[in-house]
């Protein structure tokens, strides 16, 4: 079972300006765990086809996106990535905006899970999303995904 | 009704879906329920008998055709544990 430290390293943390679409910003999101040899570049795609065939139905809940796609699109290592956008973008017109992108690779359906009772516990609180979407530096943010519960 | 399994489903099977079954469990263990198994899976695995109630967030809703709409819960915010709470009253209770 992997925990928070082992799933997310701060260089897969990172604050953008802003985006001009949100297939942009699912390549953005990913790209650090492409670049460390996480996910296939495939995982890109396959979550811009997933989204396109579904739906954003990683956008959870205002302000937050879940971003993933199923581990044959191309996982090669479990892993966390988080971009917050100073610049919201939508992934539908009728919104709602997104300014906290948390891309998930998973390598099956159970691994993750202490990961994510630890991200339903700080979503739960919609301050955490805006407390992580206007963090000064990518440190704070990684700070905010790391610290111990209390 | 009388429901022993929840299905939760998403597009992948592993994301939001594994999120929902968590606060599902914190929600019934909440209302005192037991012996009701939770599992989290893709869309294409939601069938008629496949479990006794799906739970899906609202993108999907319009994915899920051949189950009946009683032993549907459409969430409108999948992180929302008060809206979970009172739609699954709602169906338990009933």
């Amino acid at each position: 079972m992997a925990g928070m430290a082992e799933m997310l390293k701060r260089e897969n943390v990172q604050i953008v300006e802003g985006v001009d679409s949100w297939e942009e910003s699912v390549r953005v999101a990913v790209q650090p765990l492409v670049d460390q040899g996480y996910v296939e570049a495939r995982y890109i795609d396959g979550i811009i086809s997933n989204a396109k065939e579904f739906g954003p139905y990683f956008v959870i809940c205002p302000d937050l996106a879940l971003l993933h796609a199923r581990p044959d699109q191309g996982v090669l290592k479990r892993q966390l990535a988080v971009t917050v956008l100073r610049r919201p973008v939508r992934f539908k017109e009728e919104g709602p905006d997104v300014r906290v992108l948390v891309t998930l690779a998973a390598t099956d359906a159970d691994g993750h899970i202490e990961v994510m009772r630890r991200l339903a516990t700080m979503f739960c609180d919609p301050d955490n999303i805006t407390k992580i979407a206007e963090a000064n530096t990518a440190d704070e943010v990684y700070a905010f995904f790391t610290a111990p519960i209390e | 009704m009388q429901v022993r399994k929840i299905m939760c489903a998403c597009g992948s099977g592993l994301g939001s879906s594994l999120m929902v079954e968590m606060n599902i469990q914190d929600v019934l263990k909440k209302m005192g329920v037991e012996g009701v198994e939770v599992v989290h899976s893709t869309t294409s695995d939601v069938h008629p008998g496949a479990a006794d109630l799906f739970v899906v967030g609202r993108d999907l809703a319009d994915f899920i055709k051949d189950v009946d709409k009683d032993e549907i819960i459409v969430l409108q915010n999948i992180v929302d544990k008060g809206e979970l709470e009172e739609k699954l009253r709602a169906k338990l209770e009933a």
